[in-house]
């Protein structure tokens, strides 16, 4: 139990510390864990580590937990790599990032260019960060968690509400109130499950202030995927997705693909679990 | 299938998110499965199947793994079970006691004779019908819960669980699906050149909008005014579109029938002499006067108060206060007045005559002068009488003189 916590906690720090971008080849395969981390438990010969010592002592795992722990040892266990290719992303429109003047200091690692004052995102990072988004959407859909659709563009809602439906999670696309994470018990009445992901569609609110989620997933140690436009802040979501956020043809693809990711890893909780 | 049920119940550490709390609470299945009568997903109607299957057979030591959500749940719905049960029970015993007591049989005993011995036994006086006694079955006095809204992990139901009002928010999610079907009909129809057919339009002049109050209870949610107007404003662009008559389910289920307004004086039809005269008698009163007056058709305009003429006023307002019905309605010259009058003094006795006479003439004229002559005021009888003098002041309202020392 404590190693798939340690194994949980090491996932976790690979997407707070973010922050510290590391480059980023631009190669089509998939390189999992590739950020420098913290911690990195290995088996090692040296039999007085702790670590061995716990090995050894919870050999009569049940099988449930041989099934978590050996689908986190592989880098790409659902094959999200397969689900889509750089130029599904291009005919999509992912790359059409907003003007010049609205480029959030923070985006500058992820853009391409800028053509006629409008910014063109570097589909070639959105990919590899779209593959790690999608990897750990179907892990934490593997582990029967509850994935919260979140998306505050008016011509979004509704269809965003319809995606969550048909991979059987949840949405949120309403005004979003300040307790309903960190005040759940009063916000709903009674002892609630919070979402174990939060899917940001749009991390700006209606006001073009960023959602309040974000902050209310950080504070509660929920981690969060994001689409991040160029006008978007990516400090505070653990799996960033840099692309574009307003156009449908985009919004959609992000819903079937992440759809499709929770799918797959819902029929491998079903296929190994038995749940 | 049984051997997923199965699996379902062993003790698998099922990773949470740190809120699993291991229960044995097998034994409380039967009472999770009345709370859970409305089998809404499939995990819930596996999860009670297998419960009953389950219940018995699996040995004492495995626990099943209930999230702390479901177990407040299921406290939560045990103990409104519980107090619905005692208090229907009570709620019978008195029921059986009230038919005695009116000497009735307490199987035929309905719903009507109940209320009805409890108008008898405690009359009262009070004017608000919700502050009178009643006796009625707890369903109804205690307000409808909402049902287990997550199954045994913690996994809410609805997809819109998380937004604090699922119910309403999925009717605006209808509302939005069916305006952007609609439109697509619309559009369909446009390109086979299919007319729009006004005979089929939806009416809803006879219908209204539930108030937030009935909303409030059909969804078994509370919310606030803005979502009520928001969710009224959506209805309406909803039932604005030209092919709205689609969705006519969908809107109606939001609409109660207006009742039935009867005028709320129904005019009576004129008299006949035996000469064929049509004439009509009103009684009118102002401030301690009273008037009987009779307004007679095909006349000349003669008009007789106590067995004299008009002049029986010697006032000129008195007598144009008499003549202002006739010549609002234009029958001046063709209807004749008799009027009986008693009490009170000149202003009194007039407009008391001129109350009974546009009253009287209703009848005559047609129902748009009607409502002329109650948007002028002359069918509304005037309640102003003497205020009384009160101790320690000159008069009604005037005081005694202020001295300042």
């Amino acid at each position: 139990m404590a190693m798939l916590c340690r194994r949980m906690l090491q996932q976790f720090n690979v997407g707070l510390f973010r922050s510290q971008w590391h480059p980023v080849s631009s190669s089509s395969v998939p390189v999992m864990g590739s950020a420098k981390v913290a911690y990195q438990p290995e088996p090692s010969e040296d039999l007085t580590s702790k670590e061995n010592q716990l090995e050894e002592v919870l050999t009569d795992l049940t099988s449930e937990e041989k099934h978590l722990k050996e689908a986190l040892k592989h880098p790409d266990f659902f094959k999200v790599a397969d689900l889509f290719t750089v130029e599904d992303l291009f005919k999509a429109r992912v790359h059409l990032g907003h003007t010049d003047g609205s480029l959030h200091s923070n985006m500058t690692p992820f853009i391409f260019g800028s053509r006629l004052g409008h910014l063109i995102i570097d589909l070639d990072q959105t990919a590899d960060y779209l593959r790690q988004a999608l990897n750990f959407t179907a892990h934490i859909a593997f582990r029967g968690g509850i994935i919260l659709f979140v998306c505050r563009s008016p011509q979004h809602q509704v269809s965003v509400e319809n995606w969550a439906k048909e991979c059987g999670e949840y949405a949120h696309t309403r005004f979003w109130y300040l307790g309903t994470l960190t005040n759940s018990t009063v916000a709903f009445g009674c002892v609630t499950r919070l979402p174990d992901l939060l899917i940001f569609l749009n991390t700006l609110d209606s006001g073009l202030e960023q959602h309040r989620g974000v902050e209310a997933a950080a504070k509660m140690l929920i981690p969060s995927v994001g689409i991040v436009d160029t006008n978007c802040n990516p400090n505070l979501i653990t799996y960033p997705v840099p692309g574009n956020d307003d156009s449908a043809a985009s919004i959609n693809l992000y819903c079937k693909l992440f759809k499709n990711a929770i799918l797959r890893g819902k029929e491998k909780r079903k296929e190994l679990l038995g749940l | 299938m049984s051997s997923s049920l199965f699996q379902l119940f062993r003790t698998g550490k099922l990773i949470q998110n740190g809120y699993s709390v291991s229960c044995k609470a097998l034994h409380s299945s039967q009472q999770f499965v009345k709370a859970t009568t409305a089998a809404r997903s499939q995990n819930i109607a596996s999860f009670s199947t297998a419960v009953s299957i389950a219940d018995g057979k699996t040995p004492d030591d495995q626990s099943q793994k209930m999230s702390k959500a479901m177990k407040a749940y299921m406290n939560r719905a045990e103990a409104h079970d519980a107090l619905m049960a005692e208090e229907t029970a009570e709620y019978e015993i008195g029921r059986r006691h009230l038919a005695n007591i009116m000497g009735e049989d307490p199987e035929t005993f309905t719903d009507e004779d109940r209320d009805k011995a409890i108008e008898y036994l405690f009359p009262s006086g009070l004017f608000e019908p919700r502050a009178r006694p009643y006796l009625k079955h707890p369903s109804e006095v205690f307000s409808k819960r909402k049902e287990a809204e997550f199954d045994h992990s913690g996994r809410p139901f609805h997809t819109l669980f998380y937004t604090g009002l699922p119910n309403y928010f999925q009717i605006l999610h209808d509302i939005t699906e069916r305006v952007r079907e609609l439109d697509h009909f619309a559009s369909r129809m446009s390109h086979y050149n299919v007319a729009l057919d006004k005979d089929k339009s939806l009416n809803l002049s006879s219908s209204e909008w539930l108030t937030k109050e009935e909303f409030e209870i059909k969804i078994i949610e509370a919310m606030k005014d803005y979502h009520y107007e928001f969710f009224i404003k959506s209805m309406n662009r909803l039932a604005a579109h030209p092919l709205s008559y689609r969705a006519k389910d969908f809107i109606m289920d939001f609409r109660k029938n207006k009742p039935i307004v009867k005028l709320l004086q129904e005019i009576p039809k004129v008299m006949y002499t035996a000469e064929g005269v049509p004439y009509m008698t009103e009684t009118g009163r102002r401030k301690t006067a009273t008037a009987t007056v009779t307004v007679y058709g095909r006349g000349s305009g003669k008009v007789t108060i106590n067995d004299k003429d008009i002049l029986y006023f010697s006032n000129l307002q008195d007598r144009e206060q008499i003549l202002f019905p006739l010549q609002f309605c234009g029958v001046l010259g063709t209807v004749d007045v008799v009027a009986e009058v008693e009490g009170g003094g000149t202003t009194g006795q007039s407009g008391a005559i001129r109350y009974a006479i546009a009253m009287a003439l209703r009848s005559f004229v047609d129902l748009e002068m009607v409502e002329k002559m109650r948007l002028a005021g002359l069918l509304t009888r005037d309640p102003r009488s003497r205020e009384r003098k009160k101790p320690g002041q000159k008069g009604a309202r005037a005081k005694f003189t202020w001295k300042k020392r």
